[in-house]
């Protein structure tokens, strides 16, 4: 073959790569690109980016908006903490319906939609899962990231060959170094991850948040499904809270935040702020390892033959009946209840920090779909739009 | 510390650059192994590291 062949064969194959990298790399490039938009209700106050509270994270996407919604009325303050892991994405959709619904008469509302953004624009390595999901409104079909559980590499690399937690010094996995949830209270001279952290416990401390509520969900195999963890100092609250949702709406459970457990949310907060930590979990099964194909419709049924063989076996930690599934519809649901029910709580054990919020109730969104709750953004006031 | 970290994040992708750079010099011009299935597996590794230098994947 001679040298000209030769080059034109290199050539020609150098040319296919690039054009499958560039038609592979289609996906990826659209969910990094792309921004959800969400239409805040009336009771909106102010946005401010989250490097209000901690110069260190501006001009990284972890740089995320926070929504505030103020009643102007004396009384408590709640932080609602949405897309801590991206790939539980009940979590944002959820802050979505309450920013874009939520009546504020007493206290104030924080909303991070998107607390580690970084993750939501990345899927997980392994898991040919589709990056996007639809859900079905009135005026059209606003699809939402799905997004992976850490950091993308893009932004925080490399990890370390194990994660030394600060300041406890406790040693994690070498990924939890881009696990939001693992980097609490935060660093300001730490990796992004834990900076971000800071900027959210800054944000909890400036502001006195009297309650925060990181918002996640589980897979059917983990025990910590459907429950409140919280941390002692909110034990009280979250039991009540569990008492009153397991009698009037859906099951609850409740559990204190382990004091061994270094990094997460209801322990770090409760420990470094004065702010009452709460997470909340839901059954997604889409993230259980045992599921079968995981796709859009996975996403938004939770209906998988796999997960009722393990029901059925007694291996799940939540009731799973695949006629009904895990809908995205009642995770949601069981998130605004949830979120609803413990703010209600606080203001019983502590009437000085009584917040007077509604939004959509578990039953409104099981009897109507999230989509009815989601406002069409061609219709509404351009202040009140905002990409995301 | 911040700034140690950008500067080690930041090389990382000018190593992937480089690494590509590299894959394409070998893929026109090297002694050995001339056959075709190397120029494709050539070809093709290029691949991550030109989406990791260009920060998309």
């Amino acid at each position: 073959m001679s040298e000209r062949t030769l080059a034109a064969r290199r050539l020609a194959l150098l040319a296919a790569s690039l054009l499958l990298m560039v038609v592979g790399s289609k996906d990826i490039r659209a969910l990094r690109a792309y921004r959800e938009t969400v239409v805040v209700s009336e009771a909106f106050t102010r946005q401010v980016p989250l490097s209000t509270y901690f110069d260190g994270i501006r001009g990284t996407l972890m740089d995320v908006p926070v929504f505030v919604f103020d009643s102007g009325v004396p009384g408590g303050s709640v932080l609602i903490l949405g897309g801590a892991h991206a790939y539980e994405p009940a979590s944002p959709v959820m802050a979505y319906v309450v920013m874009e619904n939520i009546a504020v008469t007493r206290g104030k509302v924080f909303v991070i939609a998107r607390a580690n953004m970084s993750a939501s624009t990345l899927g997980m390595l392994g898991n040919a899962y589709p990056p996007f999901f639809r859900v079905k409104t009135p005026w059209g079909e606003p699809k939402y990231r799905i997004g992976d559980r850490e950091t993308n590499p893009l932004e925080q690399w490399p990890d370390p060959f194990t994660f030394v937690h600060y300041p406890s010094t406790q040693n994690l996995a070498y990924q939890d170094s881009r696990n939001l949830n693992r980097t609490f209270p935060g660093r300001p001279d730490g990796n992004l991850s834990e900076r971000t952290s800071f900027a959210i416990s800054e944000l909890i401390r400036r502001e006195k948040i009297d309650l925060t509520i990181d918002v996640h969900e589980a897979s059917m195999g983990y025990p910590v499904v459907s429950t409140y963890v919280c941390h002692e100092r909110a034990e009280e609250m979250c039991m009540m809270a569990a008492m009153m949702l397991s009698a009037e709406q859906f099951p609850m459970k409740t559990e204190n935040s382990p004091k061994s457990l270094r990094g997460l949310t209801h322990r770090e907060i409760g420990d470094f702020t004065e702010s009452f930590a709460v997470l909340m979990e839901t059954p997604e099964p889409f993230i259980d390892k045992f599921v079968g194909p995981m796709t859009e419709a996975l996403m938004l049924t939770g209906k998988d033959e796999f997960m009722q063989t393990a029901a059925d076996r007694g291996l799940l930690y939540a009731e799973y009946d695949i006629k009904t599934g895990a809908t995205l519809d009642y995770r949601v649901g069981r998130h605004l209840g949830g979120a609803a029910e413990i703010i209600k709580q606080m203001g019983e054990f502590y009437p000085a920090k009584k917040v007077g919020v509604t939004w959509p109730t578990y039953a409104e969104v099981m009897e109507k779909g999230v989509g009815a709750f989601l406002h069409d953004p061609a219709k509404a006031a351009r202040e009140r739009v905002f990409r995301h | 510390m911040i700034l140690i970290q950008a500067i080690i994040h930041h090389t990382y992708f000018l190593l992937s650059a480089l690494i590509a750079v590299l894959l394409v010099g070998r893929l026109f011009r090297r002694k050995t192994r001339p056959g075709l299935a190397y120029d494709i597996v050539y070809a093709y590794a290029i691949i991550p590291f030109v989406l990791r230098a260009l920060h998309i994947k």
